[in-house]
């Protein structure tokens, strides 16, 4: 096979790798709750009638009313808590994760008030593999 | 050049397609998560707004020129709107600050927004408008608990920390539309970013 052929194989399945990569593993705030609102939605104005979004006092509404709740919303409800948890942790160890590329590539930046996730953004082709899909899980890019 | 003019078409739609029920949800998502983050981001450094002074503007704004409308705008507001905003709408039930179902969603994209690094450490006013119809002061304290119930659940829910955010109702003293003061259009939340 000639050079430019393995050439144009070895960027093809860079690009690859590179698209799989740049997959977050968790989902956003917005998709999971969504989740809850397309199972539940029903349940919840039939069930949790006087219950408003925050504290957990949906899910705890729906935990009380699970014998007759939709079996569509019993499947989902707790897994959207547990995605939007899932993500609030991946936010957690991003630093941690990315403390060598924070050392190597912003160095200079003073911390706080984000300029250091932008630096990492920024320095996004640089920045080791594992540092770049902890930014994506924690849906900062 | 084919391609750009199809690009900028699909991005004229896709704001159209907001209010209607979507296929692709997860563009949309993104789309409207950086649509906030673009509208609010850029905040150069503190305005010197204080929640409760905002509050106290709206009230004595109702004892000082009493009526049925508003007929005067609040002293602060030339200044509010200097600053970076985004309007969204939140669906309540009637006379309630319960938020509906379907609005769940919208408080989660501005979540995803508040926690990219581009809105880190600054703070946020949560600001909760009613139309016209009704009493003044039932409006600006329904629209107080509104905000409120926005903030509880970007809070807790969502982790956004509470630091950042501060819940104001004005009721109907700020209309969107003064010319059409019933009207849907003047029903919104606005978020303010008030610098670091």
């Amino acid at each position: 096979m000639s050079k430019s052929l393995w050439a144009a194989i070895f960027l093809l399945a860079g690009t690859l790798i590179h698209t799989q990569g740049a997959q977050a593993q968790t989902i956003g705030f917005a998709d999971a709750i969504k989740i809850l609102s397309s199972s539940c939605g029903e349940d919840i104005q039939k069930y949790c009638k006087s219950a408003n979004i925050g504290n957990g006092r949906i899910q705890k509404c729906l935990a009380e009313n699970e014998a007759r709740i939709s079996p569509r919303c019993k499947a989902d409800y707790a897994g959207v808590y547990v995605s939007l948890q899932t993500r609030l942790a991946a936010q957690s160890v991003v630093m941690n994760i990315c403390d060598r590329d924070i050392r190597q590539l912003c160095s200079g930046v003073q911390p706080g008030k984000g300029h250091v996730l932008r630096c990492l953004l920024k320095a996004e082709p640089s920045v080791r593999a594992a540092c770049n899909q902890a930014i994506d899980d924690a849906g900062y890019r | 050049m084919k391609i750009s003019r199809v690009l900028s078409a699909s991005l004229v739609a896709l704001p159209l397609a907001l209010s209607f029920a979507a296929s692709d949800v997860q563009a949309q998502t993104q789309l409207s998560r950086n649509e906030i983050v673009n509208s609010l981001q850029g905040a150069q450094n503190k305005a010197e707004i204080n929640a409760a002074d905002v509050r106290a503007q709206a009230l004595q704004n109702i004892h000082q020129f009493p009526g049925d409308n508003a007929t005067t705008s609040l002293p602060i507001s030339a200044q509010l709107a200097r600053l970076r905003q985004f309007n969204v709408e939140i669906t309540f039930d009637f006379d309630s600050d319960r938020i509906r179902p379907e609005s769940y969603e919208t408080i989660g994209v501005i979540a995803d927004a508040l926690h990219t690094p581009y809105l880190w450490g600054q703070i946020f006013f949560v600001v909760g408008h009613t139309d016209a119809k009704g009493k003044r002061e039932y409006n600006l304290k329904l629209s107080q608990r509104r905000a409120d119930a926005i903030r509880e659940a970007l809070v807790t829910t969502f982790f956004v920390p509470p630091e950042q955010l501060e819940a104001i109702g004005l009721g109907e003293e700020q209309l969107r539309d003064p010319s059409n003061p019933d009207g849907a259009i003047n029903r919104r939340v606005q978020l303010i970013n008030v610098g670091f």
